[in-house]
């Protein structure tokens, strides 16, 4: 198809609508259920408007991403962005705005289709709870957080899109607030993720002391130049403070310091992504409704933390411009520490969102390792199928959740496959894919990760082909345990209606095909030549990566995997392996640290009610109410007590009063008279 | 019509209407109630369209009036004037007070006298705003004590006697500072030129600045205390907890979101822009004062099991980013630190409404006595609840986060951050006040969750009802403004920003002067 460029050029430069539409929708549903009162929440129309209002905002959202994803296919050197003043003064001026690059339409397809596919199944799976129109309204807030930050223009913006989506994502999770486990975690979610936030305001304000003087004029902390203006991008400013000498490039406990801004700003992905050590909040999140666990917690939110290690890439590379630097080793061993910590809690959980949120984890830890090997393309190819999988796998989960009204412990499942074949197929499909089953989506992208990942580090490389044996085994054990063997349930499963399979059916299309589509090229798979494949030539930093396919690294990978789902076969499906319950009987060190999460949460609970709250507790106490105040109240018991003592002179009799004056003006002479020279 | 003219009548007004107010024969609290409505409305028309009527000269005194009074031994005249700074505080104080009248359902015992002392506290603190000559600045100031004083003593809690007589002899304390300072620093100019001497603050703020450094910073130190009195800043705070869990709710809106206004407006008018060898001089420890204020006041709230001690806590740990900015001398800084001023006026009165509709329900501020789960019962107040939660932990898109993040970005920026004698110590101030943003979220977030998340409380059943119109009436208005200079913090820069620029660059000029200046070296 051919499009006029005209017509492509104005869906480039109105991109600003996909972010106003959604948020538009958000505040007006609150608003009418604010001022029309509570009971129109309730009516039958009101939750209708507001689920089309909402549907039509990201369908509108999706539509004009697949156009302008074509305008920038069809020219590929176009880029728009435009900047409006936020805060003024006289030499400082903070923009915001919408950059609309490769890499910021690649998010805005993902987040646009995911949202979508979301918004149609919460109409299956919210159908029933009072909340239905406040949910949609949360969604669509969150949606247009989410392609705000997506759309930012430079540091400043993404820092305060990255708030907004952490606080959709916070009345997501505390959605049924009257729950006290969904209280806690959303207030769990939120702090941690502001322990991130600390570190990457750290971050921001030391590149932006490095910085200053560099941009030329333009947008400060801008990520990319303006056309035809004085702007300079990120890279560029980042090179003239290292000549200028205002950025070091040695780690150092220094504000000029490169190494230290970049594993700083980091500090935010860590807490957003869910990596180690900052990862305890995302599996508490599943207590939000199971549709925002599938947009937000697997596909979306979390990946906004890779997102901005890919646009602030500049930032952790070296200073000549390689990969080889101190940040993004820092990075890619991060990543590599969630991706094998993760797998290994996900294999003894026994709640079927949980798994999938370790998974996630696991998966987030697969992009980290993947940019911080250098890989970037392959980091967001895999940020890009794990999207679409991930989310059908959560929305999957859902729909057995509903069918076996409201269960969530995989151990009271099983034999659904013949239930509700739609799920079945669908969740299999998507436990292939993360697997790494050949060929599928998740196989193409995870293997690119994992052949970087050896290249750069063979150490690194092997633990994520160890990962990825791991993952196979966990997703299978949950796929066999959930839809094979027996139904152990205590109520009578059903098939969801088609309003929620369906979304399922369609988000399994480039389950299986976009890794394919996207990551096939003949030259390299078949011709043993090198090339970059369509993702690459897509998203990429600088330049298209151009890359031979490592069959070694490929073939290893793929058998470990396959290893996994054998394994997890024999163990619960033909139950010849009978480990797991040996395991679980000896009740051993591993299976405890595992079940138990490593005891993180233990330990970050210990640090805040042993540690940090008595601490304040009692300086404060002891600072404000004893030292403070008893010097406060002290002056005030001094004046009144010496005021008590002094009454006694106020006799009202005359002759005393002479008296103190005689005695005065006889003192006051004598004083006088020793003091004066004529003595 | 001439502004000059609608200035001196909207300082007036609440005067006149306090009067009337106490006197009127209607046996009817309603009427005034009605009344106090009434008049609070018009101010806030006036104030905008003697606003409207300054866009375009926000830099320069405009509308100013004065008429002489005393010549001799001191020149002691009325003179009142408005520029962008000023401005933009008598809106806030129009708006918030206002909001404070319409808030004040609650009142129900000597309503005559309450409004007339509502009304006088306003004539006061539009006094304290716009007032042009130093002498009268400080009557104005102390003036404010007494309406204040009965409204805590009066209408107050249990502990309201000591709580009034904290709040007095606190803010009395810095008073005698002040005119101490302010009759040193006549005197000094006197010495120096009798020609130079006066109260007029327009040609204060320039005459001054040639005063030596030394009598500078003396009689800046007077000012300083006096004013972080009243901000609050540790460690001079601790009458604020006691007088706002004491106060009825609507003083409390007025307490924090004006009150402490004119601790922050003297820092920046007369601190800043009469003795720029202070903060030349002692900068990076006001920024330090700064810091530290944000963190204890976060840690203060952890820590607290009322509700209303809370937020009090809070509003010491948001005004402590004032002097984080202003302390830094960023260009920036300066201009976000008046913003997080006019923002916190908004934010902060919404919480104390907050506060009070619950109290008003629950009749406890004890978050174990409330026991969470009002959302049940509660639902709308709920959103607002979050909301202004939202508001004060900075959330972007609210006016809270604009202050907060210009102050930080600015002051991380500024040139005591760059200076090789305090670089690190600015440095790690403001990456310690950053903390503030994990402990400000964990207090905020913790406080929502123990009024309004988790099961029904069997006690709150059928006891308690939702937002009322007026309620929401105030609520909406409140939030509807947070969410509009969130979004766009330029309707307010605009303002002010002109007079920010000024006084910074001011102060900025005789740092580079004590720079090449060898004679004064700075003490740190």
């Amino acid at each position: 198809m051919n499009f006029d460029p005209e017509f492509l050029r104005a869906c480039v430069e109105s991109a600003w609508m996909i972010v106003a539409m959604p948020f538009l929708v958000g505040f007006g549903i609150i608003l009418s259920y604010l001022f029309g009162g509570l009971k129109l929440g309730e009516k039958r129309s009101f939750k209708t408007a507001a689920m089309m209002a909402s549907i039509i905002a990201v369908a509108w959202g999706f539509f004009h991403s697949c156009f302008i994803f074509e305008a920038l296919r069809s020219n590929p050197s176009y880029s728009f962005q435009e900047n409006f003043d936020f805060f003024t003064c006289q030499n400082f001026k903070l923009s915001v705005g919408f950059l609309v690059d490769n890499l910021a339409t690649m998010m805005l397809i993902v987040v646009t289709t995911i949202s979508l596919f979301v918004q149609v199944y919460t109409h299956g799976y919210m159908r029933e709870d009072p909340g239905y129109a406040r949910f949609y309204a949360y969604l669509s807030l969150f949606t247009g957080s989410m392609l705000g930050l997506v759309v930012s223009t430079n540091m400043f913006q993404m820092y305060a899109f990255w708030e907004l989506v952490g606080v959709c994502s916070y009345f997501l999770i505390g959605f049924w607030w009257y729950k006290d486990s969904a209280a806690a975690a959303c207030m769990k979610a939120f702090v941690v993720n502001r322990v991130g936030d600390f570190l990457f305001l750290v971050g921001v304000i030391m590149l932006l002391l490095a910085t200053k003087d560099f941009w030329g004029g333009g947008t400060v902390m801008a990520f990319a130049a303006q056309h035809g203006s004085a702007g300079v991008d990120l890279a560029g400013a980042l090179h003239r403070a290292l000549e200028a000498g205002t950025l070091k490039p040695e780690l150092a406990l220094a504000a000029s310091s490169m190494p230290l801004m970049a594993i700083l700003i980091f500090g935010g992905p860590i807490a957003k992504s869910a990596q180690f050590p900052l990862h305890v909040w995302l599996p508490d999140a599943m207590e939000g409704p199971t549709p925002i666990s599938a947009l937000i917690h697997a596909a979306t939110m979390v990946a906004a933390g890779i997102y901005l290690v890919a646009r602030a890439y500049p930032i952790f590379l070296a200073p000549n411009g390689g990969t080889d630097s101190i940040a993004l080793a820092f990075v890619a061993v991060i990543g590599t520490i969630t991706a094998v910590m993760a797998a290994t809690i996900a294999m003894s959980q026994n709640d079927i969102k949980r798994v999938l949120a370790w998974s996630t984890c696991s998966q987030l830890g697969y992009m980290m390792a993947g940019l911080g090997v250098g890989a970037f393309s392959a980091g967001l190819f895999h940020l890009f199928t794990h999207a679409f999988f991930k989310a059908m796998l959560f929305l999957g989960s859902g729909a057995v959740i509903i069918g076996c009204h409201h269960e969530q412990d995989i151990r009271k499942m099983g034999g659904l496959r013949k239930i509700m074949p739609f799920t079945a197929i669908t969740f299999l499909i998507g436990t292939l894919s993360i697997s790494g089953f050949p060929f599928l989506s998740g196989w193409f992208s995870k293997d690119e990760i994992v052949a970087a990942a050896m290249h750069y580090n063979p150490v690194i490389g092997w633990i994520l082909i160890a990962t990825a044996g791991l993952t196979a085994f966990y997703m299978f054990r949950l796929y066999f345990t959930v839809f094979e063997g027996q139904y152990r349930g205590d109520h009578k499963a059903h098939e969801v209606t088609p309003v929620m399979w369906l979304p399922l059916v369609c988000l399994a299309v480039p389950s299986i095909f976009a890794g394919g589509l996207l990551g096939f090229t003949k030259e390299a798979f078949l011709e043993g030549g090198k090339a970059a494949n369509a993702w690459s030539k897509f998203v990429y930093f600088n330049h298209p990566h151009i890359e031979g396919v490592d069959w070694t690294v490929l073939g290893v990978s793929t058998v470990v995997a396959l290893g996994g789902i054998a394994f997890a076969y024999l163990m619960y499906v033909v139950k010849s392996i009978t480990w797991n319950k040996s395991i679980v009987e000896s009740n051993n060190i591993i299976y405890r640290f595992s079940l138990n999460k490593w005891y993180f949460d233990d330990l970050y609970g210990a640090m805040v009610n042993k540690g940090i709250l008595p601490l304040f507790n009692n300086t404060w106490k002891f600072m404000d109410t004893v030292i403070i105040d008893n010097i406060v109240n002290g002056a005030s018991l001094v004046t009144s007590a010496s005021g008590e003592v002094l009454k006694y002179t106020q006799t009202g009799r005359g002759q005393y009063y002479a008296l103190v004056i005689f005695m005065w003006v006889a003192l006051l002479t004598w004083i006088i008279y020793i003091a004066s020279p004529f003595a | 019509m001439d502004n000059a003219l609608l200035l001196k009548f909207l300082l007036f007004l609440p005067l006149v209407a306090a009067i009337v107010i106490a006197v009127n024969p209607s046996k009817d609290d309603k009427d005034a109630r009605g009344l106090a409505i009434f008049v609070s409305s018009v101010m806030v028309l006036l104030s905008l369209v003697i606003g409207a009527g300054l866009e375009g000269h926000y830099g320069g005194m405009q509308f100013s009036t004065v008429q002489h009074w005393i010549a001799s031994p001191f020149p002691i005249n009325f003179h009142i004037g408005v520029d962008g700074l000023s401005m933009s505080l008598v809106v806030l104080t129009t708006v918030i007070t206002l909001m404070a009248v319409l808030a004040s359902y609650s009142i129900k015992t000597r309503v005559k006298l309450y409004y007339a002392n509502v009304m006088l506290l306003t004539f006061s603190l539009l006094g304290v705003f716009v007032s042009q000559d130093l002498l009268q600045f400080f009557v104005m100031y102390e003036f404010e004590l007494i309406p204040m004083y009965f409204l805590i003593a009066i209408w107050g809690g249990p502990r309201r006697g000591y709580a009034a007589m904290k709040f007095l002899l606190y803010t009395f304390f810095g008073g005698v500072l002040m005119l101490a300072a302010l009759l040193y620093t006549y005197t000094q100019l006197y010495a120096m030129d009798p020609a130079a001497a006066t109260f007029n603050m327009t040609q204060l703020s320039a005459s001054s600045h040639a005063l030596p450094v030394h009598a500078q910073v003396i009689a800046c130190l007077g000012f300083f205390l006096a004013f972080i009195i009243k901000l609050p800043s540790v460690p001079f705070h601790t009458w604020l907890p006691d007088a706002h869990v004491e106060a009825p709710t609507p003083i409390s809106m007025i307490l924090a979101g004006l009150l402490l206004k004119m601790g922050s407006y003297g820092l920046v008018r007369i601190c800043m822009g009469f003795f720029p060898a202070f903060f030349a001089e002692y900068g990076p420890w006001v920024l330090a004062l700064g810091a530290i204020n944000i963190l204890w006041g976060a840690v203060a709230c952890l820590v607290q099991k009322d509700m209303k001690r809370i937020i009090a806590f809070s509003s010491v740990s948001h005004m402590g980013f004032i002097l984080l900015g202003i302390g830094s001398l960023s260009n920036a800084a300066v201009n976000g630190a008046i913003f997080q001023m006019l923002s916190h006026g908004f934010i902060s009165a919404l919480l104390f409404f907050m506060v009070g509709c619950v109290y008003e329900r629950c009749h406890t501020r004890l978050l174990p006595e409330i026991g969470g789960g009002l959302a049940f019962q509660m639902p709308i107040l709920f959103y607002f609840w979050m909301f202004a939660c939202m508001a004060n932990l900075g959330l972007p898109a609210l006016s809270g986060f604009v202050g907060e993040v210009t102050i930080f970005y600015g002051a991380y920026t500024s040139p005591f951050a760059t200076s090789s004698l305090h670089g690190a110590w600015t440095q790690g101030w403001i990456v310690a006040a950053c903390v503030s943003v994990i402990l400000t979220a964990g207090y905020m977030l913790w406080l929502l969750k123990r009024l309004f998340y988790g099961p029904e409380q069997p006690k709150w059943k059928g006891h308690l009802y939702d937002a009322t119109m007026t309620e929401k009436f105030v609520a909406t208005t409140l939030c509807a403004l947070t969410l509009l200079f969130g979004v766009a913090p330029h309707l307010l820069t605009n303002m002010y920003s002109k007079v920010g620029d000024r006084i910074t660059s001011e102060v900025l000029n005789r740092i580079q002067i004590s720079q090449t200046d060898t004679t004064t070296k700075p003490n740190l």
